[in-house]
């Protein structure tokens, strides 16, 4: 929870920021952008993820037997940009496969604007819905094969899951910019193209919190900052 | 009244078996940091609590469940666990609490899936029913309104420890399922039997076998669909079976079938022929599922035939029927709001009286329900509920009966 927290007050706080900025004067977006940017990489240590399980269920048997998702991706960012540091978003197209009774990815960064595709590659019927202040919709059953789509507009994170099947969830972090990173299988991340300058560098996990760490980032240059993530008491 | 099974010492014995797999799994190594993985930690818990609320249901009763309680009067508690004894089995088990009193292991088998996807598999211990459809999503979210379909839930007069010693007895005890007494064997007031048990689950093992087309299923249990049991009481065997269908549009059809004995030796002991006598429940029944987008329409029927052998006299063995269907719709116009109907009735057929002048009436007094929910989904593991029930039975003491309904559903 203290996660969620800090990430919505983190993610208000960039709006608030942005808006400030595009209030200013704004500086052109060949200034903006003429520099490379830097790249913020490194490492973020999760702790063991034993403790999710699929819910099991008694009655029925339908259906692959549900696999855990690992919650050991994390989301790294920025936790604020001037909006004259890039370019307008576009509006782009992500996906969220439903495949094997699971959401693929678990944990999905996209920016705002951005429209999410939920295929059903599963032999059964799902239900893709989230109650999430951000973005409240639910699809509503879609057979195998077809696609349910929902535009995201605002910034915040948006727990997804599956009516019919409760094991299902995952997470969709919508940002106002593009500087984050979902980490690998190796807890390795990258933000490419980041403006010079100083910032600090957030991280969001299911499993607990990271203290934030301040970077600068020089045009062409490298920066590495590494994160240890604690489990929530 | 059947044995209702009250096992303190095989639920604790179960929370004992989970906690010692969550104590293996502590002590494994780290799991395997991919994104998806099969291994990891050999035991996964669930639950959910629910509690229903509705004024009192005296005197009428429409309730009432096999196990005493008031379907809508209910506070349940219900946690479930499986613990992946190696790849293809698993130890399930779930221990509920009913009104803070009841404390029961109402599942506990073993299930064997010898492929991970699941096509083929067995379950062996006491297991959920595999007849019709409602019953194996009685409790928690699947249900679309608050109270239970007539089906697997109205009391009928019948009981497998006591007898009618003429068929007037039985047409005395017409719409007292509830409270039942007859004069042969247990002769205390006890609550009837429903068509199909929902509140206990049989024990015996199951077969089984799905692909993205079909369902199919088949169990031997020890007894019959209104009246399961742990220990057995008659010597006698459950067949029961089911065939379903998934079709392309969202539609599942199935059909079920079971039979089994359901009188207890006890009350066969005092019949004429004793035990030869004949006391089977046969079954069977169809159901279907049309869910696309916001709705999700669902019907079932069920006949249930009883060979009901009478203490004393003449004909000996009264060959009674039930039949029984819902119709039900879920709406969701909003991902928090839907809204949930359900329309359902219980028909019993004609006995002849003892007076040959008398004309034949059923043996049980026909009821036709109707309920209407709307919920709200506070968020995605908690449900409110609130609605109107009503009901009406042809005869008996009270003929109609509504009231308000109120039901809250958290799970985990």
């Amino acid at each position: 929870m203290r996660g969620f927290a800090l990430l919505s007050i983190t993610l208000l706080c960039s709006i608030a920021f942005v808006r400030a900025q595009v209030q200013t004067p704004p500086a052109s977006a060949s200034s903006s952008v003429a520099g490379s940017g830097g790249t913020i990489h490194g490492h973020v240590d999760v702790p063991d993820d034993r403790a999710l399980l699929p819910r099991p269920s008694i009655t029925d048997v339908s259906g692959p037997r549900p696999r855990m998702a690992s919650r050991r991706r994390v989301v790294v960012y920025l936790d604020a940009v001037p909006r004259r540091a890039f370019d307008e978003l576009p509006a782009g197209r992500a996906r969220m496969d439903q495949r094997g009774e699971e959401f693929v990815p678990h944990i999905l960064a996209i920016t705002t604007g951005t429209t999410v595709d939920f295929p059903n590659h599963d032999t059964t019927f799902h239900n893709v819905f989230s109650l999430s202040r951000v973005r409240t919709f639910d699809l509503g059953r879609f057979p195998p094969g077809r696609t349910g789509s929902v535009r995201f507009d605002r910034p915040g994170i948006v727990p997804v899951f599956c009516d019919i099947h409760s094991h299902m969830s995952a997470y969709i972090l919508v940002f106002t910019h593009p500087f984050f990173a979902v980490t690998d299988d190796d807890g390795g991340y990258e933000i490419d193209g980041v403006p010079a300058g100083s910032y600090t560098l957030m991280v969001w996990s299911e499993l607990g919190t990271a203290a934030p760490r301040r970077v600068t980032v020089a045009d062409g240059g490298t920066a590495d900052v590494d994160f240890r993530v604690s489990r929530e008491p | 009244m059947p044995p209702m099974v009250r096992l303190p010492l095989v639920g604790w014995l179960t929370a004992a078996l989970f906690a010692c797999g969550a104590a293996r799994a502590a002590a494994q190594p780290p799991a395997d940091p991919s994104p998806m993985t099969d291994a990891g930690p050999p035991v996964s818990i669930g639950g959910d609590v629910t509690a229903t609320a509705a004024p009192d249901d005296a005197p009428g009763y429409f309730n009432h469940t096999d196990y005493d309680h008031d379907a809508l009067r209910l506070v349940r508690a219900r946690v479930f666990g499986e613990w992946r004894l190696a790849a293809p089995l698993s130890l399930m088990g779930e221990l509920r609490v009913e009104d803070i009193s009841d404390f029961s292991a109402a599942a506990l088998y073993l299930r064997w899936r010898p492929r991970p996807s699941g096509s083929l598999f067995v379950q062996a211990g006491r297991i959920p029913p595999v007849i019709g459809a409602f019953a194996r999503r009685a409790y928690g979210r699947d249900n679309a309104v608050i109270g239970e379909p007539l089906a697997y839930q109205y009391l009928t007069s019948l009981r497998a420890d006591a007898l009618p010693a003429t068929v007037d007895d039985l047409l005395r005890m017409r719409g007292s399922g509830w409270e039942t007494h007859y004069p042969a064997g247990n002769t205390s007031e006890e609550p009837g039997l429903p068509l199909v048990a929902v509140s206990r689950w049989d024990t015996g093992a199951e077969v089984g076998w799905q692909n993205e087309r079909f369902d199919l299923a088949g169990a031997v249990t020890q007894g019959s669909p209104a009246v399961p049991v742990v220990r057995d009481t008659n010597g006698g065997w459950m067949y029961s079976g089911r065939a379903a269908t998934h079709l392309p549009a969202g539609l599942t059809i199935g059909v079920s079938g079971a039979t089994g004995q359901w009188l207890e030796n006890a009350a066969l002991d005092i019949t004429p022929d004793g035990r030869d006598s004949p006391s089977s429940q046969s079954l069977v029944g169809t159901d279907v599922e049309f869910g696309l987008g916001r709705w999700l329409v669902r019907g079932e029927w069920l006949r249930s035939a009883f060979d009901l052998p009478l203490a004393a006299s003449a004909p000996s063995v009264l060959h009674l029927t039930a039949a029984s269907g819902f119709v039900e719709g879920r709406y969701r116009p909003h991902p928090r709001w839907q809204i949930g109907v359900r329309a359902g009735r219980i028909t019993f057929n004609d006995v002849q009286p003892s007076s040959p002048s008398a004309s034949p009436e059923p043996w049980d007094v026909p009821v036709t329900r109707v309920e209407g929910t709307l919920g709200f989904r506070v968020n995605r593991q908690l449900d409110l509920r609130a609605g109107w029930q009503e009901n009406w039975r042809t005869d008996g003491r009270v003929k109609r009966q509504g009231y308000p309904t109120a039901s809250l559903l958290f799970w985990f």
